[in-house]
């Protein structure tokens, strides 16, 4: 049965090989051959994954007469499914999307070749299979996005992926390298086990190979998540066709999350590195946030909204999490490839009909017919405060007594609640006719949405890493001094409560500043609205290096 | 001939700085493909001949001069424009990094199959851009674009070969530079990492070399697509390339 794994990574190949050879002869059947063969394939895959669930493998398989070891494992296997289904649905997208291209068929060569590189990467059971599909990601999301060959801008944006994947694998390859110098193999297996048995055996300038490696894993999974100074590429890219935007922000961008996790036992035993991470995840979803909410183009919009998500799920990583940064990428890509696949259909019929019912949920959610009075400020700001807070605390203890022992645990905790408290805080300023029934929603909604991303993690959690004491020390090893995390807790909670009070401050003084704070302010706007000049900085240094190279090229005589 | 000789002698051919320019000179000067091919083919051959032949022994600042050179050949490629030339630099910055495979004792076939199969999409490439030459006039990256939409057939071969030539999976060069990087990362850490960006710049300049060519609007002068034997053998070599990369990877990695 865990054969099967070979089959499901190969058909996707199979289909490209098909089409590219009898393309001609197919026409526009090609499609259908590709989304028949993706359909197989996912249909494996989750029977795979159901035959994972029932507790089988993790096994290693040889890929026929190769050197190539694949892996049956839970993380394997589950991104495995969760890769085809987004992939079928994108290649059922494309059917008629695609329909009027000139290059159809080699469209869904890409994509099919793509589908089988993302395969191999999660189910790669050896480093030089990793580092292959890894590099191979990019390359074709390269030609992807370049796929309206006319249009300059789409290869232009698609160059600057390029070159950020590529930047990206260059760690990855040195990871690769230390490794089997250090050990002697390339299989991931056998590696992962000598690290569990003795993860401080060999140094690498003075430091901990198991330090050095994480950190060049990290950087790796950076470039490829879009990282805060690695993320320029990702609100660029949108002039690819929509099922690309769609793949790339459902799955390929994931990507970081799942090397990280691939590579547990490596950060299990390198808490500082775990540390950087949780610190860079955190800036780029602080940066990618900031950044959404003040772009007047949708398309960058999502883009950095896909980046302060990415910054979630590395910071997810970064607290011992690494089961939920599984979820947060599945959940993700399910929510932003909908986005992206539907946008153009939602606008097209809202031309014709918002399709918005004009009842009476209506016009108290969207029309905010104001009420004059407001209810106590002190009363919603301790429902504010407190309500989230209960919510969240039930819900974890119904999985776990120990639950807030584990520091990470209670910096996912401090992020719920601060969501949570700012919907109801939200809730308050919009100042409705009927504040006890928004209320009622937001706490409901929150309610429904934290028992549901509880339970659903915590299956997560047992069925990608089934070992407790694993876990557990997956949670201790990223933590820090308790008094330094006392402090950092409570000076964030101070920042964020004095947020709110200030806010409220000015929303009832009129939004009167002085003079002083306005040109500060305004500072601050033209900043975020340049994007705090990181493009601009980078096609600076591009150009200086052009030039260089041409003087050199003029200094040498062109030989 | 002295040791100096020697080495001076195999700096032409295995490019060294300021050496490697004879090679680009040399490459300058020939109108004719076959001629370039051959040039290309032989070139690397003579140079790892003239080294096991001599049994010189390599002092350590060749490789600090071989980086160097292929570093500088890489970053040069970034504002070329002209087809030819820039495979005569990729060439000059592969070669020259034979010297860091000499260094770590690879064996002598085994070195002329790194030199062979490094040179095969260089060749293919001479082969393409004579192809352009006889089509447009020149082998020009900017000067008409669009190839893409004006021979699709071509653009695809053009592009894998590229690709190839890269040092892109599953091509024998990617196998090679990721030994080397294995290789060298425990004994020169700084000298892997001077790989890795030389690897990163072609990557670069390949990227830049495809857009100049294939991305545009398609011409409106009727040009003629290669057709679908050609293709076939094309396909055939390629193949036979990726097939010898992924053999290459069992016997060296």
């Amino acid at each position: 049965m865990e054969q099967l794994i070979i089959v499901v990574a190969v058909l996707p190949l199979i289909s490209a090989l098909l089409i590219q050879l009898f393309a001609g002869s197919l026409g526009r059947s090609t499609a259908r051959l590709s989304v028949a063969i993706t359909t197989l394939s996912f249909i494996l895959s989750a029977l795979l994954l159901t035959w994972a669930l029932t507790g089988q493998g993790p096994q290693t398989l040889q890929l026929g007469n190769s050197s190539a070891i694949l892996l049956f494992d839970p993380l394997g296997t589950l991104l495995a499914t969760i890769i085809l289904g987004i992939s079928l649905i994108v290649h059922l997208y494309s059917v008629r999307y695609m329909a009027e291209e000139a290059a159809y068929g080699q469209f869904f060569v890409l994509l099919d070749l793509m589908t089988a590189a993302l395969l191999f990467m999660v189910i790669a059971g050896d480093l030089i299979t990793l580092v292959i599909a890894w590099y191979l990601v990019g390359v074709l999301l390269y030609f992807l996005l370049g796929q309206d060959t006319r249009s300059q801008t789409a290869y232009r944006f698609a160059f600057w992926t390029l070159i950020t994947y590529r930047i990206g694998d260059l760690p990855l390859i040195l990871a690769a390298a230390l490794l089997y110098n250090a050990y002697d193999t390339w299989s991931l297996t056998v590696i992962f086990n000598q690290i569990i048995a003795n993860p401080h055996a060999h140094q690498f300038l003075g430091f901990s190979l198991t330090d050095v490696v994480a950190a060049l894993i990290g950087l790796a999974a950076f470039a490829r998540s879009a990282q805060f100074l690695l993320h320029t590429w990702l609100p660029y890219t949108m002039d690819g066709p929509t099922p690309v935007s769609a793949l790339m922000h459902a799955g390929i961008v994931n990507a970081g999350g799942f090397l990280i996790n691939r590579f547990a036992p490596v950060f299990v035993n390198s808490g500082d590195v775990l540390n950087m991470i949780f610190i860079v995840g955190l800036v780029t979803a602080i940066f990618g946030s900031l950044l959404m909410l003040t772009q007047n183009d949708i398309k960058k919009a999502l883009g950095y909204s896909t980046m302060g998500q990415m910054g979630f799920m590395i910071m997810e990583c970064g607290i011992g999490a690494f089961s939920l940064a599984i979820y947060h990428m599945f959940a993700h890509g399910v929510f932003k490839g909908t986005m992206f696949l539907s946008a153009g259909g939602v606008i097209n019929s809202a031309r014709h009909n918002d399709g918005i019912p004009k009842d009476e949920l209506y016009t108290f959610a969207v029309e905010k017919q104001p009420n004059k009075a407001r209810k106590p400020w002190l009363l919603m700001a301790a429902i504010t405060l407190l309500v989230p807070l209960v919510i969240l605390i039930f819900a974890h203890l119904l999985i776990a007594e120990d639950y807030f022992q584990k520091q990470g645990a209670v910096i996912l905790l401090f992020f719920g609640w601060v969501t949570g408290a700012q919907l109801i805080f939200a809730t308050y300023r919009m100042r409705t006719q009927n504040i006890w029934r928004m209320v009622g929603l937001s706490v409901l909604s929150l309610v429904i949405v934290v028992l549901g991303y509880v339970f659903i993690s915590h299956a997560f959690d047992l069925f990608l890493y089934p070992d407790a004491a694993f876990r557990a020390q997956l949670y201790t090893a990223a933590s820090i001094d308790i008094l330094h995390f006392d402090v950092l807790v409570v000076v964030t909670t101070l920042i964020i409560v004095s947020g709110w009070a200030v806010t409220y401050y000015s929303e009832h003084s009129g939004y009167r500043r002085r003079q002083k704070s306005k040109h500060l302010w305004l500072n601050f706007y033209a900043l975020i609205s340049r994007e705090f000049y990181i493009s601009d900085i980078y096609t600076r240094l591009t150009r200086t290096l052009l030039v260089i190279s041409g003087k050199l090229n003029v200094w040498l005589r062109w030989l | 001939m002295t040791e100096p000789m020697i080495i001076l002698l195999a700096g032409i051919f295995l490019p060294l700085f300021p050496m490697s320019m004879v090679f680009n000179a040399v490459l300058d000067n020939i109108t004719q493909p076959w001629l370039r091919a051959i040039l290309f083919i032989t070139w690397p051959l003579c140079g790892l001949f003239v080294v096991f032949y001599s049994g010189v022994a390599i002092p350590g600042w060749v490789v600090t001069l071989a980086l160097a050179t292929s570093t500088l050949y890489a970053l040069r490629m970034l504002t070329l424009r002209e087809v030819n030339q820039w495979n005569g630099f990729l060439a000059t910055s592969l070669w020259s990094l034979l010297w860091l495979a000499i260094m770590h004792d690879t064996p002598e076939m085994l070195l002329y199959g790194y030199a062979l199969s490094m040179t095969v999409p260089l060749v293919l490439l001479v082969i393409l851009s004579a192809g352009l030459e006889h089509r447009f006039g020149a082998a020009y990256t900017g000067l008409y674009g669009g190839l893409a939409r004006t021979i699709p057939r071509f653009s695809g071969i053009l592009v894998t070969v590229i690709v190839a030539a890269i040092a892109t999976p599953l091509f024998p060069t990617f196998f090679i530079m990721f030994d080397m990087v294995v290789e060298t990362i425990a004994v020169m850490p700084l000298a892997a990492i001077a790989l890795l960006l030389i690897w990163l710049l072609w990557s670069w300049a390949g990227a830049l070399l495809i857009q100049g060519l294939i991305v545009g609007r398609a011409s409106k002068a009727k040009v003629a697509d290669i057709d679908i034997p050609t293709i076939g053998l094309y396909s055939t070599v390629l193949l036979a390339l990726a097939i010898a990369g992924i053999y290459m990877s069992r016997v060296i990695l």
